[in-house]
C-alpha cells in the first residue's frame, strides 16, 4: 500500500548534486541537455532494432497494404483494383471454409494450451515437488525446438506405418490408423502438435504469475477456512487474471496463425480440412500468385486479431475490476 | 570514450552496417563460379534453373557443359534446386528482379505463371523449322499453350504406366500384366494377400492412391479410360455419367474388395511398391530407380485400357524465358533449346533421363539401348497433357483430389462430382 498523498509528489524536490554546491547555470536548460542527450543515447542504442523492424515489419506491411488494393503477381504489371479483394475475401468460398477450420483450431489449441500450461505451473510451483528445476526445463523445452522440425518429428511418430506411437498405442488395444489423412482426427493432431510445442512458454508466464502471489495471502485463506479449490478459485485464479488475459490473448493470436506444422503435416489436407486461413494466404500467394487478394486476406485476418485481441483485454479487464 | 561519442560511434557503425547491407552482390552463387567465362566481350550469360538432382541432372548438366563449349556468345550456369523449391523461390525472385532466365518447372506450374505474364511468348521459335519444334510430340506443347500462345518448351513428356513387381507376379502364378480395367481387378485380387483374415492385406495388388497422385495423373488416365475428362474446351465436365461409372467401379474394387489400401498418396504409394506391399503402382520412369535400390525385378506396361479408350495423363516437365525485355537473352536462351532440340541432344537426353524422346521423329532403334525408354516410347500415343490451358490448376486438382479420396473412403459417389464440379467451374472462372 502507498503511503504518498496527492501533494506528496509536488512537495518533492530533486537532491542537490554531490558536494552540495550549484552549477550556477539554470538547472532547466541543464536539464533538457541531460535529457536530449539520454534521448540520442537510448535511440543509437535502439536504432538497430529499430532499423530491422522498419526493413522487415513496417516496410513489408505498407507494401502489403498497397499489393492488397492491386491485382499484383509480384511481378510484371499491377493494376488498381480498389476494394475487390476486400469484397473477394467475404464472399470467396475458399475463405469461408479457412474461416471455420481455423475456429476449430483455436477452439482445440487455445484452451488446451493454456489449462494445460496453469495446471503444469500449478504443479511445479509446489515447493514440495522434489526436481522442480529439472521439471521445469524439460516442460520449457519443446518450445525451443522449431515447429517446422516439431512437426517433422510428429508426423513419424504417429504414421501408421512405422510410428513409434502408433506401435505403443497398438500395443495396448489402440488402433490409431492414419491420424494425418483422417478428415475427422487430422486437425486434432496438429493442434495437439502445436500445444505440445508452445504450452512451455505459457507455462513459464503462469510460474511467474503464481511466484508473485504473496504466500500471506494464502496462509490468510487456509486462516479463514478455506480448502486447496477454495483457495485456488478465491486466491490464485484472481490474482492470475492479468497473466490469463496475456496468456490467453498470445494463444488466440497463435492460433490464428496457424501455419507451420499444417504445412508440414497436412498441407492443408485431407481434401482441405486443415486449410486454416494462412494457409489459404499462403496458397493465394504463392501458389496461385494472386498476391493482392493474399494481402487483402492477411489485412483482414490482422484486423480480426486485433478486435478479438481488445475484446479479450476488455473482459478481463472488467473481471479484474469486478474482482478487485 | 563518453557516452555521447560512443553514441557516435554507434550511429556510423549502424549506417556503415545499413549500406553494406544494401549493397548488392552480383557474384553468381553456383558450383559454376570458376568456369565463367569473361561477360565483358559479347557473352550473354543466363541462368538457369532446373530440378534434375539424379542421373537425368548429370545429363542435363552435360549438355549445358558441351553448349557452352559449342559457342562463345552465350554461357550458361545452372542451378539445381528440388522442384518444390524451385516453385517456393521463383515468385519472390522474380519480384526481385533476380529471377533465373532460364527455368524448369513441372508443367501443370508453368500456366499459372504464363497467365501472370511471368515468361515470354516462343511462337517464332516454334514457327522456325531450324529448332526442330514441329516435330514436338504435340501432348508435351500443349502443356505450354495459354490461350493459343506458346509460353516454353517441353524438357520431358511421358504418359504415366503401370510398375509391377515380377517376383510376386511369379509368386502368384500370374504371368502376364492386365491389359483391362476387368483384368487389372482379377490380376490385383490374386496378388492381394490377407494371411490372417484380419480385413487388412499384408500384400496388396496394387496400390492406387486416392490423393495426391503421381503428377496428379491417376485419376484422370482412369477417367480418360471410361471416355470422361476433367475440364474439356475450357468447361468443367467431371461431373458426368462416365466419370460417376468410373469411380463407383473403383470403389467397388478398392473400398470393397480391398485390392489397394485407402488413403494413401503418391508419395505413400511409392513406398508401399517398393517395400513389397503392393505387387502393382502407377508412376514415371523414376519406379526404374527405385526399384533397383529397393532389389525389385521390374516390369512395365501401359496403364490397362478402360471400357472406353486406352489413355493415360502424362507427366511432363516444361522449360521458359522469363519475361526481362532482353531481346538478347530471349535469342540466347532459344538458341539453347534449339541446341537442346537436335538430334544428338533429344537422344542423349531421352537415353540419359530414362523419359521417351520430346521429338516423335526419333528412331525407335535410337533409344533401344535402355530399356526403360524403349518400353514407355510406344505408350506415348496414350500420353494426354493434364488440364491444358487451365491456369488455376491449383484449385482444379484439389476439388480432383476431396472428389476421389472421399469417393475412395465410400462416400456417395453423385453427390461428390457435384461438389467437384461446382469447385472446378468457380476455378476455372477463377483464373
Amino acid at each position: 500500500m502507498s503511503t504518498q498523498t496527492p501533494g506528496s509528489r509536488a512537495a518533492y524536490r530533486a537532491p542537490a548534486p554531490l558536494g552540495g554546491r550549484s552549477s550556477g547555470r539554470p538547472p532547466g536548460r541543464s536539464l533538457l541537455r541531460g535529457e536530449a542527450r539520454r534521448g540520442t543515447t537510448a535511440l543509437a542504442f535502439l536504432l538497430p532494432a529499430l532499423v530491422v523492424l522498419a526493413a522487415f515489419v513496417l516496410w513489408p506491411m505498407i507494401s502489403a497494404l498497397r499489393l492488397s488494393f492491386t491485382d499484383a503477381a509480384g511481378f510484371g504489371t499491377e493494376n488498381w483494383v480498389g476494394l475487390e479483394n476486400y469484397s473477394a475475401v467475404f464472399t470467396d468460398a475458399g475463405v469461408r471454409d479457412a474461416v471455420v477450420n481455423t475456429v476449430l483450431y483455436a477452439a482445440i489449441f487455445t484452451p488446451t494450451a493454456v489449462v494445460a500450461a496453469l495446471v503444469l505451473a500449478l504443479v511445479v510451483n509446489n515447493p514440495r515437488l522434489p526436481w522442480r528445476g529439472f521439471f521445469r526445463t524439460s516442460l520449457f523445452l519443446p518450445f525451443v525446438v522449431s515447429l517446422a522440425v516439431a512437426a517433422f518429428a510428429w508426423s513419424y511418430l504417429i504414421d501408421p506405418q512405422v510410428g513409434l506411437v502408433t506401435y505403443w498405442l497398438s500395443g495396448v488395444g489402440i488402433q490409431l490408423g492414419d491420424v494425418l489423412e483422417d478428415p475427422t482426427l487430422a486437425m486434432p493432431a496438429v493442434a495437439l502438435v502445436a500445444v505440445w510445442k508452445s504450452f512451455g512458454f505459457y507455462f513459464v508466464i503462469f510460474l511467474a504469475g503464481l511466484q508473485d502471489i504473496p504466500a500471506s495471502l494464502y496462509e490468510a485463506a487456509r486462516v479463514d477456512g478455506a480448502g486447496a479449490l477454495g483457495r485456488f478459485r478465491h486466491v490464485t485464479l484472481p490474482l492470475l487474471s492479468n497473466t490469463f488475459a496475456f496468456v490467453g490473448v498470445f494463444a488466440m493470436i497463435a492460433a490464428l496463425q496457424a501455419f507451420d506444422q499444417i504445412y508440414v503435416m497436412t498441407g492443408g489436407g485431407p481434401y482441405g480440412h486443415t486449410q486454416t486461413i494462412v494457409m489459404e494466404i499462403y496458397e493465394s500467394g504463392f501458389r496461385k500468385l494472386e498476391l493482392g487478394f493474399a494481402s487483402a486476406l492477411s489485412y483482414v485476418l490482422l484486423v480480426a486479431t486485433l478486435l478479438l485481441s481488445i475484446l479479450q483485454f476488455v473482459f478481463f479487464g472488467r473481471r479484474e475490476e469486478d474482482l478487485s | 570514450m563518453t557516452r555521447s561519442s560512443l553514441a557516435t560511434g554507434a550511429l556510423l557503425a549502424i549506417a556503415a552496417l545499413t549500406l553494406a547491407g544494401c549493397s548488392g552482390d552480383d557474384s553468381p552463387e553456383t558450383p559454376d563460379d570458376t568456369t565463367a567465362p569473361d561477360t565483358s566481350g559479347d557473352t550473354v550469360e543466363l541462368t538457369f534453373w532446373h530440378g534434375y538432382t539424379e542421373a537425368d541432372g548429370d545429363v542435363l548438366e552435360q549438355i549445358v557443359a558441351d553448349f557452352n563449349e559449342s559457342q562463345e556468345a552465350v554461357h550458361i550456369v545452372t542451378e539445381i534446386n528440388p522442384w518444390a523449391v524451385i516453385d517456393d523461390t521463383l515468385l519472390p525472385s522474380l519480384s526481385a528482379g533476380d529471377g533465373p532466365d532460364i527455368v524448369a518447372m513441372p508443367a501443370e506450374r508453368l500456366p499459372v505463371y504464363a497467365a501472370r505474364g511471368a515468361f515470354v511468348a516462343l511462337d517464332d521459335f516454334y514457327a522456325d523449322a531450324a529448332n526442330n519444334a514441329a516435330d514436338l510430340n504435340p501432348g508435351a506443347v500443349d502443356m505450354v499453350t495459354v490461350d493459343g500462345a506458346v509460353y516454353g518448351v517441353p524438357a520431358g513428356f511421358v504418359p504415366l504406366a503401370l510398375y509391377y513387381n515380377k517376383a510376386l507376379f511369379d509368386a502368384a502364378g500370374v504371368t502376364e500384366a492386365p491389359a483391362t480395367w476387368d483384368d487389372w481387378v482379377d490380376t490385383a485380387t490374386a496378388l492381394t494377400v490377407d494371411e490372417n483374415g484380419d480385413g487388412t492385406p499384408e500384400q496388396y495388388g496394387v496400390v492406387l492412391p486416392d490423393h495426391a497422385t503421381v503428377a496428379n495423373g491417376l485419376w484422370p488416365s482412369l477417367f480418360y479410360g471410361n471416355g470422361g475428362d476433367i475440364v474439356a474446351d475450357g468447361e468443367a465436365v467431371v461431373d458426368s455419367p462416365e466419370n460417376a461409372e468410373t469411380l463407383a467401379f473403383w470403389q467397388d474394387a478398392i473400398a470393397g474388395a480391398a485390392i489397394s489400401p485407402t488413403g494413401v498418396d503418391g508419395i505413400g504409394a511409392d513406398e508401399l511398391f517398393s517395400g513389397g506391399k503392393a505387387a502393382m503402382t502407377v508412376g514415371g520412369p523414376w519406379m526404374t530407380f527405385i526399384a533397383a535400390d529397393n532389389g525389385i525385378d521390374l516390369g512395365i506396361a501401359a496403364i490397362p485400357a478402360g471400357p472406353e479408350a486406352q489413355a493415360a495423363s502424362a507427366i511432363g516437365i516444361s522449360m521458359a524465358i522469363t519475361a526481362q525485355d532482353d531481346p538478347e537473352v530471349q535469342a540466347a536462351a532459344e538458341q539453347f533449346f534449339a541446341y537442346f532440340f537436335n538430334d544428338e541432344n533429344s537422344v542423349a537426353w531421352s537415353l540419359g533421363s530414362g523419359w521417351p524422346p520430346l521429338r516423335t521423329d526419333i528412331p525407335a532403334d535410337a533409344i533401344a539401348e535402355n530399356a526403360t525408354v524403349a518400353a514407355l516410347t510406344p505408350m506415348a500415343e496414350f500420353g494426354r497433357p493434364l488440364l491444358p490451358g487451365v491456369v488455376n490448376t491449383t484449385d482444379v486438382l484439389t476439388a480432383v483430389d476431396e472428389l476421389t479420396q472421399r469417393a475412395m473412403a465410400g462416400e456417395g459417389i453423385a453427390m461428390l462430382l457435384a461438389e467437384a464440379q461446382d469447385k472446378v467451374e468457380a476455378a476455372l472462372a477463377d483464373q
